[in-house]
């Protein structure tokens, strides 16, 4: 009875989570005269990829804003990654002075909430004449956030010392002992802090709205509020855009799930 | 000796080459910032044209133009109900997942679903399942509410949203959280003849105070920066100006008013209320979340 009792809501939940994502894509999967002449539940008869095809087409041409987050994903996720694991390490094993200075430096500016960020970076970006570009999107988030780094910080410090010793004996630079040591030893965290920064980027919003302007640079989010904005009603388009929108990252999600998990729960990322 | 001296200035310099990136960009993106947003603050810009001195005129127009201490209101009105529902739902879950019943990781994971995709997506979807003549729910419910357009119904529709995308977050927490705790505690409380109920309340809540602490300190902090969300389900501060939240207010009065000055007096405010917001809850959290398990 219990048990019966728990999976009933259980499933109610599951359901509750579950409805607005399959309600869109059916939406999406429907053709916009179906969708205008009857009941707004009644499923695609028959599915069609209409939706799709058109957004990719010439006039939403929402190949560009895919392959422009795809982009921006990826130079941030390389550069947080290599940037992360050098501050790091330089924390977890080196001894210099100081070093619980700038550690701290690192940790007070986590509480510098984005919106704070967001006007004077736009004041820095405009006076360098860098509005609108890619490196505009990229540069504020390429050199490593203090979360990873402290995430990466705390898993380094459990290396075991002969292991960097022995590397060091060998007469290895720092260089080799990141990459031939530190990095095999540390996948785990390393597939951590890469699902929360692609995660982070494929999803942010505010900066990119503001410092880009027009098509050129505009990113899945962005072309996303603005097709919404631009064709209020034509629910079928817009759905398939936010499957567009959402569907790597359920993908990546579903394929890392436990990682994701895991990762949530240590980090408390965000 | 000298051997060791070399070596540790060796490191020194070592160290300080692989944290020149990082540092860069920390002080460049995060630190600066700060300083710049208190420059802005006392000139007159409208994103285009040359910057000039005003002195304290921006702060004196903020505090006599209504709209941004509305908006803080709102905002507080915002989290009031988004905190309290997402941490009691999300508790309520976690109970539900920590069962032990098969199947209870596949639900862990499809409840954490809405919490990685982007909120303002999510918000694109939720306007249209709440469109009026056309959206999901209204037709599920067969009558026509204005969830977006009524101004008594919009703020608590883009909060019950909000609470939507993250309660399967609140309760990972949670079940994480009940998890670590010792079966003996529970099994010494029902050898005292505890009810459920009183073992709920006199030992499960009160060890699980850092989790619920953890839950309450991001979810302030963040919900008290909405705004992707609420810029997708109702631009322009919805309906009469009240899902107007304070991000939002920032945002507009620098990018659509280019009232660039005022806005940064604005993300000052802010910035000052969320450090002393942190601030505090980490105080009470030190205090109060050591707990002896010995007595």
């Amino acid at each position: 009875m219990r048990t019966a009792g728990t999976y009933l809501l259980l499933v109610l939940g599951a359901v509750a989570t579950l409805a607005p994502f399959l309600l869109s894509l059916q939406t999406a999967l429907k053709s916009p005269l179906q969708f205008a002449s009857e009941p707004v539940l009644t499923p695609p008869d028959p599915p069609t990829l209409v939706n799709f095809a058109e957004l990719f087409g010439d006039r939403y041409d929402f190949v560009a804003p895919v392959a422009v987050t795809a982009q921006v994903v990826a130079v941030i996720l390389v550069g947080q990654l290599v940037f992360s694991v050098f501050a790091a390490y330089a924390f977890a094993r080196l001894r210099f002075p100081g070093r619980d200075a700038v550690f701290w430096l690192y940790v007070a500016t986590l509480m510098v909430p984005q919106v704070v960020t967001i006007i004077p970076l736009y004041a820095v970006f405009a006076d360098l004449g860098m509005r609108n570009t890619f490196w505009a999107l990229v540069l504020p988030y390429v050199f490593g956030h203090p979360y990873g780094i402290f995430l990466l910080r705390e898993y380094f410090k459990g290396i075991p010392g002969d292991l960097l010793d022995a590397a060091k004996l060998d007469g290895a630079g720092t260089l080799r002992i990141l990459w031939h040591v530190v990095v095999p030893v540390s996948r785990p965290i390393l597939a951590t802090l890469a699902i929360i920064t692609v995660v982070t980027h494929w999803n942010n919003f505010l900066w990119p709205l503001v410092i880009t302007t027009g098509r050129q640079w505009q990113v899945l989010t962005v072309a996303t509020a603005a097709l919404q904005s631009q064709y209020n009603s034509n629910w079928t388009i817009v759905m398939a855009a936010t499957t567009i929108a959402v569907l790597p990252l359920t993908i990546l999600f579903l394929a890392f799930q436990r990682h994701v998990v895991r990762s949530i729960t240590i980090t408390g990322f965000r | 000796m000298a051997g060791r001296r070399q070596g540790a200035r060796r490191d020194t310099r070592t160290a300080y080459l692989l944290l020149a990136p990082s540092l860069f960009g920390i002080s460049a993106f995060l630190v600066l910032p700060i300083l710049v947003v208190a420059g802005l603050a006392l000139q007159r810009w409208d994103l285009i044209g040359p910057r000039t001195f005003v002195g304290f005129e921006n702060f004196t127009a903020v505090a006599v133009d209504g709209r941004f201490a509305r908006s803080l209101l709102t905002t507080a009105v915002f989290v009031a109900i988004v905190i309290p529902a997402q941490t009691v739902l999300g508790l309520v879950a976690g109970l539900l997942l920590n069962r032990g019943l098969r199947g209870s990781a596949a639900f862990r994971v499809l409840y954490v679903l809405p919490w990685i995709c982007a909120p303002l997506v999510l918000g694109v979807v939720w306007r249209w399942v709440l469109a009026p003549t056309d959206g999901a729910l209204n037709a599920l419910l067969g009558r026509r509410v204005e969830w977006l357009a009524d101004p008594a119904l919009a703020l608590p529709s883009v909060a019950a949203v909000t609470v939507w995308t993250q309660v399967g977050y609140v309760a990972l927490f949670f079940s994480a959280g009940l998890r670590a705790i010792p079966d003996t505690v529970h099994e010494a409380a029902m050898l005292d003849g505890a009810t459920p109920w009183q073992r709920f309340w006199r030992v499960t809540l009160p060890l699980l105070r850092p989790t619920t602490f953890f839950v309450l300190v991001t979810g302030v902090v963040s919900s008290f920066q909405v705004f992707d969300s609420v810029y997708a389900l109702t631009p322009n501060g919805g309906p009469q100006g009240v899902t107007d939240v304070v991000a939002g207010r920032i945002y507009y009065e620098a990018f659509e008013q280019r009232a660039v000055g005022q806005a940064a007096v604005m993300a000052l405010v802010l910035f000052v209320l969320l450090v002393a917001v942190t601030l505090v809850q980490q105080r009470w959290f030190a205090r109060r979340t050591t707990y002896d398990l010995s007595t």
